[in-house]
C-alpha cells in the first residue's frame, strides 16, 4: 500500500489549499472528498474579512480583528500567514484571469439582489464592478435565467436593465453552468456582444450575471468589452457559482499536475486512531472501501453543509474522528428569534477548537489528536458568512495546517 | 368609499367563508372582512384531517356522530379538496386492548365503519408502523385542503354576488341606538379606513372573538389552546394514523399530498399574535410519535407551526343557546339586548358548514326568511376536478418543455405562469398571497430558493420602482419562514438553512436592520 506523508480530507477551498501546500513542498499528498465545498455554491470573490470598511486599510483592519477576537482561526494564522497564503493562492492564477485587491483595501461589488457586498480579492471578470456609476451602467439578464433576476438588480442600483433573449435554447436547459458552457464558444459570445450592443444607450459599464464561460472567462470578457466598448462585469448570483467552479478546477489542474493522489467524489467513512494518532481513512469507492495511510492529516470537511460538522436533536459532533466539538448550548438557543439578528445565531460558534499548531483540543484545552490538524470553516470561533471571512479562513488556515503538518 | 350590505361576516376562516356561502345560495347579500388573507387564523393551521369523528366516539358521541355526518357530506360536495385516505387507529402494546374494545363499539355505536385489523394486516397497509402493533382498526378519516375549501366556499359565494375584503380589518363597531348597524374597517395595506353599514354583524373570527366583541363591551367565555405541529419532508403514510387510546398530545399522524402532518400539543396561549412552536413542544412530538412510526426519529422536517383552537369553556357549552356542544351560536342580543350581532365560534374544520348553515338559519329566522339551506348538497363549484399529485403530474407530463415554460419552484414544480395568473386576476395583495395560492414555497428548501425567483414579479405586484421594494419584501419572507424553520433546525434542515444564510446573509449582504447599501460610500 502506498504510504502518503500527508492525507487532506475535504475537497472545498481550504483542504485543496493544503493539499497544494503540501505538493508544492515536495511531499506525497493524497486528498479526498465527497464534494466541491462551499466553494462552487459560493465562492465568487475571496473574502477575507468584509467586517472591515472599505476606507481602513486591511492590516490594520485585521490587526484589531485579531485583538478583539483571540480565538478566531486569524489568530492562529496571524497577519503574515494571511499575507503568504494569500500570495500563494494569487500566483496559482497568472494573468489574464487573475485575482487582485483594489489597493490593500475591501471594495464594494453589486450582488445579484442589487445590494453592493465588500470582498477582498477580485478576479479579473469583477473587478470593474467596483468602479461602475449608476448612470452609465447596463444590467443585463437572460430571459427565463431566473437565477439573477436582472430587473431586480437594476432597479435596486438604479441603472438601466434589459433581459436577452436567447432563441437557440429552451428555458429548461437556461442553468448557470449551461450559460457559462456557452460562453465558451467564441461564437455565441461576439453574437451576445453585439446584441448587447445595439441596445446600448451610451453606457461604460457592463453587468451580466456571473457566467461568462468556464474554460477563458477572460477571452470572454475581452470579446464582450471589445464589441461593446464597456467595461464589463460579472455579478454574484444564487449558486452555484461558477466563478467558484473556476478556482476548483484551476485547483484540481495544478494537483494533478503536482503528482498528487486526487479521489473527488469519495467520502471518506471512518478514520483508525490509535494513541492520539490517526493511523488511516476509509475513502469509500463503492462498491470497495479503500484504506489509506499516512503520516499527518488535515480535516477540512467543512461545516454542516460540507458534513464536517453534523446536528443531533441534542449536539454538535465532528462525525469522522469524534473529535470534541464546541458547543452553542442547548438546541433552542442555537439560533436567535430572527433570521436577521443583529448578532450571529450562536450556532455559528460552534466547531472544532485547536491549538496554534490547529490541532484539535478538548474543552481543557489538550490535543486529542496528535497528528490530525483541521483547517478551514470546520474551526470554532468565527463566524464566517455575518463577518465575510470565508475564503480568507479557509486559504490562511489551509496553508497553515499544510506548513505545520509537514514541519512535525 | 362606505359601503352597504345586509349582512357583514368578520373573519375569513372556513366558518366565514361557509357563512357567505350559505348566504348567497339563499340570496342574502353579504360582506366578508378578514385581516390578513384567507385562513390566516386556525383554519389555515390545523393538521387538515377530515375526521371520522372516530377520535371522539368513546368520550364525545355527540361531535363523533356530527363528524361523521359533516365527513359524509364534505365528500360529496368537496371531492377535489379531499383526499379519501382512510384512517388507522393503532393500538401498542402499552395502549391496551380494553380501549381498543371501547373504541370499536363507540365508533359502531356513532354510525362510524370501524373495521378491526391483526398486527399483520396493519403492518401490510403501513409498513413503517412499529412492529410492535397488538393491532389496529380502519376508520374512514381522510385529508382535508382547508384553503383550497376557503377558496372554493369564497369563489361560490362570489359567483353569487358576495363580496370579500382581505387585509381589512375590524377597528371599531358601529352602534345605533340598541343595534350594531356595521363596523369601522380599514385596509391594511394603503390605510384607507371606511365604514360598512349592515343590517347583521356575524362575529366569525374564531379565536379572535373576544377582541371584535370588546369593541362593544362584550365578552364571552373562550379558552385559547395553542397547538403545535410538524410538517415532514416526506409522506410518512399512506393513511391517517392514531394512536388508539384516549385522545391525547402526539397522537396523530395526517399525509397531506407529498408530506405528512405531526400533531399535536395543547397548551394554554394568552397572546394571540405571538405564539411560536418550542422547542420542548418539538422534542415531545417526535418522542412520542417515533413510538407509532419509528421513522419519524430521522426524519427530515419542512417547518413547524401552530394554530390556535377557540375552545368553549365549559361554564358556556352546558347554556341552552348552543346549537351543538362543540361550537357555540350567540345571539348577544337575548344576553345582553344589544342587537343585530351575532357570534359563531368554536367548533372545528370538520363543523364549518354546519356552523354556517346554523348561523344562517338564525339570520333566516330573524329576518323572517324562510329559505332552507342547500349546502349540504350543492357541490362546491371545482368539484370534478382533478387536483391530486398524479393529476398534477399527468398535467405536467402532457405539456412539452416549450408550453411548461419557466418553473420557478423546482421543489414543488410551480411555473412562472401559474403565478402570472394570479396577479392578472388582481385579487392577491401581498408575496403570502401568492404562497397561499399555490405550492411556492412549500417544498424542502420554503421558498429560499423560489422567493428571490419572485422579485421580479413582486415588484410588479408593489408598484414599480418603489423605494426599498423587494428586498424589504424579501427580508419580510424570510423572518416569517424563519418561524416556521427555526423550531425545526437540527440534521439536514439544519444544513440546508446554512445554505440559505449563506445565500441570503453571505452572498447578497442582506443586512439586519436594512435599507441595503445599494450604492458606494467613499467613491
Amino acid at each position: 500500500m502506498k504510504h502518503f506523508d500527508l492525507i487532506v480530507i475535504g475537497t472545498g477551498l481550504a483542504g485543496l489549499t493544503a493539499a497544494r501546500t503540501a505538493a508544492e513542498a515536495g511531499a506525497r499528498v493524497l486528498i479526498a472528498g465527497r464534494g466541491m465545498g462551499a466553494l462552487t455554491l459560493f465562492g465568487n470573490t475571496i473574502d477575507l474579512l468584509g467586517e472591515i470598511p472599505p476606507e481602513t486599510d486591511i492590516e490594520e483592519g485585521i490587526l484589531r480583528w485579531i485583538g478583539a477576537h483571540p480565538e478566531h482561526p486569524y489568530a492562529r494564522t496571524g497577519m503574515e500567514g494571511i499575507e503568504t497564503a494569500l500570495s500563494e493562492f494569487q500566483r496559482l492564477f497568472p494573468p489574464p484571469y487573475s485575482f487582485a485587491a483594489e489597493g490593500r483595501r475591501n471594495a464594494l461589488f453589486p450582488t445579484g439582489a442589487g445590494t453592493m457586498r465588500p470582498s477582498y480579492l477580485i478576479p479579473v471578470t469583477m473587478a470593474a464592478g467596483a468602479a461602475m456609476t449608476p448612470g452609465e451602467t447596463l444590467i443585463v439578464g437572460f430571459r427565463g435565467f431566473k437565477d439573477f433576476q436582472g430587473d431586480t438588480v437594476s432597479l435596486h442600483l438604479k441603472c438601466r436593465g434589459m433581459n436577452i433573449a436567447l432563441p437557440r435554447y429552451g428555458l429548461e436547459g437556461m442553468t448557470a453552468l449551461a450559460l457559462a458552457r456557452l460562453m465558451d464558444e467564441a461564437s455565441f459570445r461576439e453574437r451576445l456582444g453585439e446584441t448587447i450592443r445595439r441596445q446600448m444607450g451610451g453606457e461604460r459599464f457592463i453587468g451580466l450575471p456571473a457566467v461568462l464561460g468556464l474554460r477563458n472567462p477572460a477571452a470572454v470578457l475581452k470579446t464582450l468589452e471589445n464589441t461593446t466598448g464597456a467595461r464589463v462585469f460579472e455579478i454574484p448570483m444564487l449558486p452555484p457559482s461558477i466563478p467558484g467552479t473556476r478556482v476548483f478546477h484551476r485547483f484540481r489542474e495544478e494537483l494533478i499536475a503536482k503528482n498528487v493522489t486526487v479521489l473527488m467524489g469519495h467520502p471518506v467513512t471512518g478514520a483508525t486512531v490509535r494513541d492520539q494518532r490517526c493511523e488511516g481513512i476509509a475513502v469509500q469507492n463503492p462498491p470497495l472501501t479503500a484504506e489509506y495511510r499516512a503520516d499527518q492529516y488535515i480535516l477540512a470537511t467543512g461545516r454542516f453543509l460540507g458534513g464536517g460538522l453534523s446536528a443531533g436533536m441534542d449536539r454538535i459532533v465532528e462525525p469522522l474522528f469524534q473529535i470534541p466539538v464546541f458547543q452553542p448550548g442547548q438546541r433552542e438557543a442555537w439560533f436567535g428569534k430572527r433570521f436577521f439578528d443583529p448578532e450571529a445565531h450562536p450556532i455559528h460558534h460552534a466547531g472544532i477548537a485547536t491549538d496554534a499548531d490547529l490541532r484539535p483540543v478538548d474543552g481543557t484545552g489538550n490535543v486529542v489528536l496528535e497528528n490530525v490538524r483541521a483547517a478551514g470553516s470546520i474551526l470554532a470561533h468565527h463566524q464566517a458568512i455575518e463577518e465575510k471571512s470565508r475564503e480568507g479562513i479557509d486559504i490562511a488556515t489551509g496553508f497553515l495546517a499544510a506548513t505545520r503538518a509537514l514541519a512535525s | 368609499m362606505d359601503l352597504r350590505t345586509e349582512v357583514l361576516i368578520i373573519g375569513g376562516g372556513a366558518t366565514g367563508a361557509g357563512i357567505a356561502r350559505d348566504l348567497a345560495l339563499r340570496g342574502i347579500p353579504s360582506l366578508l372582512v378578514e385581516k390578513g388573507d384567507f385562513t390566516s387564523g386556525a383554519s389555515g393551521r390545523n393538521q387538515g384531517l377530515l375526521h371520522s369523528g372516530a377520535r371522539y366516539a368513546v368520550n364525545d358521541p355527540d361531535a363523533a356522530r356530527e363528524c361523521i355526518a359533516e365527513n359524509r357530506i364534505l365528500r360529496q360536495i368537496a371531492p377535489h379538496c379531499i383526499e379519501p385516505t382512510d384512517g388507522l387507529f393503532v393500538s401498542l402494546p402499552e395502549d391496551g386492548s380494553e380501549y381498543r374494545a371501547n373504541f370499536i363499539r363507540a365508533c359502531g355505536n356513532a354510525g362510524i365503519d370501524a373495521l378491526p385489523l391483526s398486527a399483520r394486516e396493519a403492518l401490510s397497509l403501513e409498513p413503517r408502523l412499529n412492529p410492535r402493533l397488538i393491532g389496529a382498526v380502519r376508520v374512514p378519516d381522510g385529508a382535508i385542503d382547508p384553503f383550497m375549501l376557503v377558496v372554493e366556499n369564497v369563489r361560490d359565494a362570489e359567483s353569487r354576488g358576495a363580496r370579500f375584503l382581505i387585509h381589512t380589518e375590524v377597528t371599531g363597531l358601529i352602534r345605533e341606538g340598541p343595534r350594531i348597524a356595521g363596523a369601522h374597517v380599514r385596509d391594511r395595506i394603503t390605510g384607507q379606513s371606511y365604514a360598512v353599514a349592515a343590517n347583521w354583524v356575524v362575529n366569525a373570527t374564531g379565536a379572535w372573538a373576544n377582541l371584535i366583541l370588546a369593541m362593544a363591551g362584550l365578552q364571552i367565555g373562550l379558552a385559547l389552546s395553542k397547538g403545535s405541529m410538524l410538517l415532514t419532508n416526506t409522506r410518512l403514510s399512506e393513511r391517517v394514523l392514531n394512536r388508539c387510546r384516549p385522545p391525547s398530545s402526539g397522537d396523530i399522524i395526517v399525509p397531506n399530498d407529498t408530506v405528512s402532518i405531526l400533531g399535536t400539543t395543547s397548551v394554554r396561549e394568552e397572546d394571540l399574535e405571538r405564539y411560536e412552536v418550542t422547542a420542548e413542544e418539538v422534542t415531545f412530538l417526535v418522542d412520542e410519535l417515533s413510538k407509532m412510526v419509528p421513522d419519524v426519529k430521522g426524519e427530515r422536517f419542512n417547518r413547524a407551526y401552530a394554530g390556535v383552537r377557540p375552545l368553549l369553556r365549559s361554564a358556556e357549552t352546558s347554556d341552552d343557546r348552543d346549537i351543538s356542544r362543540g361550537f357555540s351560536l350567540i345571539d348577544h342580543e337575548q344576553e345582553t339586548g344589544l342587537a343585530g350581532l351575532v357570534t359563531i365560534t368554536g367548533g372545528k374544520l370538520m363543523t364549518y358548514r354546519l356552523m354556517a348553515e346554523k348561523t344562517v338559519d338564525f339570520l333566516c329566522s330573524r329576518m323572517g326568511l324562510h329559505v332552507p339551506c342547500i349546502t349540504h348538497r350543492q357541490p362546491l363549484p371545482g368539484a370534478g376536478l382533478g387536483n391530486t399529485l398524479k393529476d398534477r403530474l399527468l398535467h405536467l407530463r402532457r405539456q412539452t418543455p416549450a408550453s411548461r415554460g419557466e418553473i420557478l419552484c423546482d421543489c414543488e414544480l410551480v411555473p412562472r405562469e401559474a403565478v402570472d395568473a394570479i396577479l392578472r386576476e388582481g385579487k392577491v395583495r401581498e408575496l403570502q398571497d401568492i404562497l397561499h395560492r399555490t405550492r411556492l414555497a412549500k417544498g424542502t428548501c420554503q421558498g429560499g430558493f423560489c422567493v428571490y425567483r419572485l422579485l421580479g414579479l413582486l415588484n410588479e405586484l408593489h408598484g414599480e420602482r418603489e423605494k426599498g421594494g423587494s428586498n424589504v419584501i424579501l427580508r419580510g419572507f424570510l423572518e416569517e419562514r424563519w418561524k416556521g424553520i427555526r423550531p425545526i433546525l437540527w440534521g439536514t434542515a439544519l444544513k440546508e438553512e446554512e445554505l440559505i444564510e449563506s445565500i441570503y446573509k453571505g452572498l447578497f449582504n442582506l443586512a439586519p436592520g436594512g435599507p441595503e447599501q445599494t450604492e458606494r460610500v467613499n467613491e
